[in-house]
């Protein structure tokens, strides 16, 4: 972007001393989390979470005795199937939104809008009526369709400033070169609009991975999302702090790591060739 | 949405039906899914909201008309929710975005652990509502909670805030932490939005000699306008209906005041189990928002044509 | 899919007669404060002890419980048998959804080794029963022993004694202008209507569905608002204060006295041995009343095999069995054997239990309950604690909401 050959200092302090302030914030809390994830669970109330005679027991009781890695495994599928189902839709109903003029749209786009304005919970009885008579209940293919629609409409506003943001005479340059819509869609606007496709992927994992209604009602015995699986810690009379803490640790991790790795692909599309032609 | 649509005749002329039946057939996986999943319910729900629909007499349901939007309408919770879901909404979108955009800007900079810094800085936006809320709720606790410790010693405060516990401060703590959690959201959407600005354009202004003040006025913003937009508009919707961090954290007190219109609306049909009652609530705010929703697309000219 | 278990509510007793014995599957809703899940074990020993019934046991999350429970019956997707509260019988009773278990209980050996009493006490409003207890506990006084004895304090039996007692040992310990410890952790959240019904429903001809818009019930609510505004002996936090918050505060010693159970009483003494004791809660406007914490197990109506149903629940509230159950819970065995031999908490707190029992007292068996518990006993009791109305306010929406 704009600085580019300002001295080394001055970066430093107008780049990142604010971004490890930034950091600061957004970690703060979590290195509290973690230390409490790490702290003798008697030591909590007394002396506080230190980490003074750190433990890694929470961990371990968590994956031993309460099965989080089946948790973790289930909200992995349900996420990965959700993201592969919610991009298809959303990308291929974005270009076209984007791309062509027809009738409807407007009504279209808005009744995308509408169906996130209406609080979840009064669609979870209907919903729920609906999966049983397709027998789906306590499966992953219905925790894939529910989070699926939740993150649609989103992700189809968002592909579609995207796929605004590239220039229209790109794919029409190669449409004109022989390209059917198509393979113009394949071959030019998808890898150009690759950081919106990341950035929406990441939506729409994290969206899913997160949600909780859905997965209680829906899901069950054998599908239990992290989600639910970290609710059960908290109990009548009790919270276990130690296990709900580690639970929350581990539970930001995959989308964390997925985003490490993808975040290089968070780099411009458009090279300047491209532009030119 | 800021280029105007069709042009071609090149298009045109490869395939007039094609190009007609086309959009509609890319978009019909996408209108048919949220269509049975979704409107569905949610007509059904509309439907409820005509009766008297107390979930645990399921055999006294009758028709009442209105009567639920009158009653509504006359309770004073009601407006209490609509006017802390406002201020709810104004002030946790705008510091989202300010903090999103701030990020954003910083992390499409080049510095050697830009990698780490993007990775982590989702970290709150990738934590489950429940964990973030009894968290900050430990953070916020006036006997043993880290923030009143930190500000104590800071000398900011002399005496233990009871920062949940005080109407004064409780809508204002959940704001904050609803803020940590969302502003992941607007900077990696963001960050996305600026990878489509050509450097080109920057290389030109910088040898035209424009202050990098200049070329963020003149460059970034125009270039991110759009995805920035539309981030706004889903945000909104997105924290309008978000309920589950208020929930954990005061469950809308102390009295009722952090209570919002989805949490109202949640708390009449899951806890009270008056259905009829709550999809009205849920009826009125879905209005309420949608001409909010409208309002806004005029105004930033995102009218969707 | 577990759909196959789905039948109308009404033919459940048609299913009876022709329910076969083997290869039943009873699907069993429960909620535990214990991540260990102890309830494998349990399950194991059942299945080896009746071959032909599977029990498939669901951990639901506590504050999801009842939610789920009443989506699932709504939706036709209940549980074949489910840990439940009295506070949800009368709901449950209007939606049809509980299987009666009358001649269950009355061919059933163990009921004789059930506490006395246990089984009526959980008796449905329509005179039928359908509840089978599992666990029980009562509420009483916990305090910090050694904090009293340093000031000269005896532990208090009267609210009056009770006021005089929490101001005194609200106190700045270490002389820096603040109050480090208070007086008495009031929970002012959700399920903080234990703590308030002592100070109000011991008054005589007070009850909540009656006379609590009296004088006498008016002042219990005002005197609970005084505390907190006047003489300040809660922490701040109050109105916002859970179980988590209270117990915190205590085991951090920041306040001197609060109301629980002995569920509770394990942490307490990991965190402060000896300085924490307990005792029945004090007598207000000259009466006693503590909250009794009850969990029972039920046969829901759309079970598919009912019998099998019981033999399943009855079997937790049998010898020996039900001490495992209550292990994981950390609460009290309904079984004498089982309580008799009882070793799981420390003997005092067993004894403040059992003195607690003649004031133990039920809330009343109507669906406006769980209204009350969920958000109108919260909602005015905060309101009342911050100013916004007074405590004549907050009785009469809630006698309106009982009378309604």
């Amino acid at each position: 972007m704009a600085i580019r050959k300002t001295p080394k200092l001055k970066r430093f302090l107008t780049i990142e001393v604010p971004m490890l302030a930034i950091l600061v914030f957004t970690l703060g809390p979590y290195l509290w989390m973690f230390i409490t994830s790490v702290s003798p669970e008697e030591t909590l109330f007394t002396s506080g979470p230190s980490l003074l005679n750190a433990t890694f027991e929470n961990y371990a009781r968590l994956f031993d005795t309460v099965g989080f890695s089946d948790n973790l495994m289930d909200s992995l599928i349900v996420a990965v199937g959700t993201v592969i189902v919610g991009l298809s839709l959303s990308v291929t109903a974005a270009y076209s939104f984007s791309r062509f003029n027809f009738k409807g749209k407007r009504v279209l786009m808005l009744q995308f809008l509408l169906i996130n304005m209406f609080p979840l919970v009064l669609l979870i009885l209907p919903l729920f009526v609906l999966m049983r008579m397709l027998g789906l209940l306590d499966t992953h293919v219905a925790l894939i369709i529910a989070n699926s629609t939740v993150a649609i409409p989103f992700s189809i506003w968002m592909m579609v400033s995207y796929i605004n943001g590239i220039p229209r005479s790109l794919d029409e340059a190669a449409m004109t070169d022989g390209c059917t819509r198509l393979q113009a869609l394949r071959r030019v606007v998808l890898p150009l609009c690759m950081p919106g496709i990341i950035a929406t992927g990441i939506y729409i994992f994290i969206t899913s991975w997160n949600e909780y209604l859905y997965a209680l009602t829906l899901g069950g015995r054998d599908v239990r999302t992290i989600t639910v699986a970290v609710q059960t810690l908290i109990g009548e009379y009790e919270v276990q702090w130690g296990l709900l803490t580690a639970g929350g640790i581990v539970g930001a991790m995959p989308a964390t790591v997925l985003f490490l790795i993808v975040q290089k692909r968070l780099i411009s599309g458009l090279t300047q060739g491209a532009v030119k032609g | 949405m800021t280029t105007a649509t069709l042009d071609p005749d090149i298009s045109a002329r490869r395939s007039a039906l094609g190009r007609r039946i086309l959009p509609y057939a890319m978009l019909s996986p996408a209108v048919l899914v949220t269509l049975a999943i979704v409107f569905f319910p949610m007509v059904q729900t509309a439907w409820m909201s005509l009766h008297e629909y107390v979930l645990f007499r399921p055999n006294d349901f009758n028709w009442v008309g209105l009567d639920n939007f009158r009653a509504a309408l006359a309770d004073e919770v009601f407006w209490i929710s609509l006017k802390h879901t406002a201020i709810w909404m104004c002030t946790t979108i705008p510091a989202q975005l300010l903090l999103g955009l701030i990020t954003a800007l910083l992390l499409n900079q080049d510095f050697w652990w830009r990698p780490l810094a993007r990775a982590l800085i989702i970290i709150p936006w990738a934590l489950p509502s429940v964990v973030i809320a009894l968290m900050w709720t430990w953070i916020y606790d006036s006997n043993y909670g880290v923030a009143n410790e930190f500000l104590l010693r800071l000398g900011v405060i002399q005496q233990a805030v009871p920062w949940l516990a005080n109407p004064d401060t409780a809508l204002a703590s959940i704001i904050l932490t609803l803020t940590w959690q969302g502003f992941p959201f607007f900077a990696v959407m963001i960050l996305a939005g600026l990878q489509s600005i050509p450097a080109s354009y920057y290389e030109a202004a910088s040898i035209d000699g424009a202050s990098a003040w200049r070329q963020f006025w003149h460059i970034t913003l125009p270039g991110i306008a759009g995805v920035m937009m539309t981030a706004v508009l889903l945000r909104m919707i997105w924290v309008a209906n978000s309920f589950d961090v208020i929930f954990v954290m005061t469950g809308g007190g102390p009295g009722y005041s952090t209570h919002t219109l989805p949490l109202y609306a949640f708390i009449k049909a899951r806890t009270n189990l008056d259905f009829g009652y709550g999809s009205s609530i849920a009826v009125l705010f879905t209005i309420m928002l949608m001409v909010v929703v409208v309002f806004y697309l005029r105004r930033t000219g995102k009218a969707v044509d | 899919m577990k759909s196959s278990s789905i039948v109308g509510i009404a033919s459940a007793l048609a299913l009876m007669t022709s329910a076969a014995y083997a290869d039943s599957t009873v699907r069993f809703w429960y909620h535990f404060d214990n991540a260990d899940n102890p309830m494998d074990e349990l399950v194991a020993t059942f299945e080896a002890e009746n071959p032909g019934i599977k029990i498939d046991a669901e951990n639901v999350p506590w504050n999801s419980y009842y939610d789920q429970l009443y989506t699932s019956i709504v939706g036709g997707n209940a549980p074949d048998a489910a840990m439940v509260k009295l506070f949800a019988q009368p709901r449950l009773i209007e939606l049809g959804a509980l299987h009666p278990i009358d001649d269950d209980i009355a061919n059933w050996d163990g009921a004789a080794n059930i506490e006395d009493g246990l089984i009526d006490l959980v008796k449905g409003g329509d005179g039928t029963q359908y509840y089978l207890p599992v666990q029980y506990v009562a509420l009483y006084l916990y305090y910090r022993a050694d904090m009293l004895a340093e000031l000269g304090l005896e532990v208090p039996t009267t609210c009056d004694e009770f006021r005089d007692v929490a101001k005194a040992l609200t106190r700045d310990t270490d002389g820096d202008g603040q109050t480090d410890v208070y007086g008495f952790g009031f929970r002012g959240a959700k399920g903080g209507h234990d703590h308030w019904g002592t100070f109000v429903l011991g008054a005589q001809d007070v009850s909540l569905t009656d006379g609590i818009t009296s004088e006498a019930g008016v002042a219990g609510t005002q005197f609970v608002a005084d505390l907190f505004q006047k003489d300040q002996v809660f922490p701040p936090s109050a109105p916002n204060d859970g179980f988590q918050e209270i117990i915190g505060a205590f085991k951090a010693g920041r306040t001197a006295m609060t109301i629980h159970h002995i569920g509770s009483a394990n942490g307490m003494v990991e965190a402060l041995g000896d300085k924490v004791s307990a005792a029945p809660v004090p007598a207000c406007g000259g009466g006693s009343w503590t909250a009794f914490g009850d969990e029972s197990t039920a046969v829901l109506s759309n079970a598919e095999d009912p019998e099998a149903a019981f033999k399943w629940i009855s079997f937790l509230s049998s010898e020996g069995h039900n001490t495992t159950f209550n292990q994981a819970t950390g609460q009290l065995p309904v079984v004498k054997a089982d309580a008799s031999n009882w070793t799981m908490h420390p003997e005092r707190f067993v004894e403040a239990t059992q003195a607690s029992v003649p004031a133990a007292q039920l809330l009343p068996s109507s669906s406006a309950t769980s209204d009350f518990v969920n958000t109108v006993w919260p909602t005015n009791m905060q309101r009342v604690l911050i100013g916004e109305i007074s405590a004549e306010e907050m009785n009469a929406n809630i006698d309106a909401l009982f009378s309604e």
